[in-house]
């Protein structure tokens, strides 16, 4: 009996090739600036660990757990136009994720109005520049995302997109989840490790 | 894990890492066999975003290769450093 080999071809990426190469970009970025902060932080371990106790973790986790959540809502809506083409519920959970993101947003402003009226500042100490830098340099992705979370949801209700044609909303989905991708590592890398 | 309904579950997973992450913090846990825990738990979580949510199971190495090594470069580094003070 001939046995029949059929090669499996490789699936293709989510989104449109360009949004990943984006997506490489600021990995990069953000990779090169958390191993900066573990390679400062070997000549300053006190004054980091000192410092770090400071920092509010309980908003540190919550919003871990928001970003996550909004990831999962974005999973939804590609789901939601994928499998059943219903571009309305997509651009529903969109909207969830944009709020999920806004919630971040609000979060942490809570934490930056307490440092910045304690009189810190990007000039502080080496430790606060790194922890301003890196999360306002984080907040900025956040503000990005949504926005274009924000025009699929948009485009989306409007019928733009259906179960054969939704790059677009790929394309912002992976965005999306880089931008939580970042986040998981940058939480208990500056709140918690010591 | 290609369920659909297996996204509800890796979201489950996700949080309840988190607050195994923040436990941990609360509780004033530190050192090094800590702090391999702590970067083993993040790694763990990004390999289900990347794979599960960003669904790049079964997309070229390449790709693959960029993003997990990506995840596991930044992890090993900081582990090298956090080695070197604890």
């Amino acid at each position: 009996m001939n046995t029949v080999i059929i090669e499996q071809e490789p699936k293709l990426l989510p989104g449109d090739l360009a949004i990943w190469f984006f997506i490489f970009m600021e990995l990069l970025v953000f990779g090169i600036a958390f191993i900066s902060y573990a390679v400062v932080r070997v000549q300053n371990e006190e004054m980091f660990n000192q410092f770090q106790l400071t920092l509010n973790t309980e908003l540190g986790a919550i919003n871990t757990i928001v970003l996550i959540t909004s990831s999962y809502f974005v999973v939804r809506a590609v789901h939601t136009i994928k499998n059943h083409g219903d571009y309305i519920g997509c651009s529903h959970w969109l909207y969830a994720a944009v709020a999920g993101g806004g919630l971040f947003l609000v979060l942490k402003s809570f934490e930056y109005y307490d440092k910045f009226s304690a009189g810190i500042s990007l000039s502080a100490n080496t430790f606060y520049m790194f922890y301003l830098s890196l999360t306002m340099f984080h907040f900025l992705h956040v503000i990005l995302g949504m926005i274009i979370l924000l025009a699929i949801a948009i485009k989306a209700q409007r019928g733009g997109y259906s179960a054969s044609n939704h790059i677009g909303i790929e394309s912002g989905a992976s965005y999306w989840h880089m931008v939580d991708l970042v986040w998981i590592i940058l939480f208990p890398l500056v709140y918690v490790m010591r | 894990m290609k369920s659909y309904f297996n996204i509800h579950t890796i979201w489950v997973a996700l949080i309840l890492l988190t607050l195994s992450t923040y436990a941990m913090g609360a509780l004033g846990f530190s050192g090094l066999p800590i702090v391999i825990v702590l970067l083993l738990t993040a790694a763990f979580k990004g390999v289900l975003i990347i794979s599960e949510f960003m669904e790049l199971r079964g997309v070229s190495l390449l790709w693959r290769v960029i993003m997990y090594g990506w995840l596991w470069t930044v992890i090993l580094a900081i582990a090298i450093t956090y080695a070197l003070t604890i």
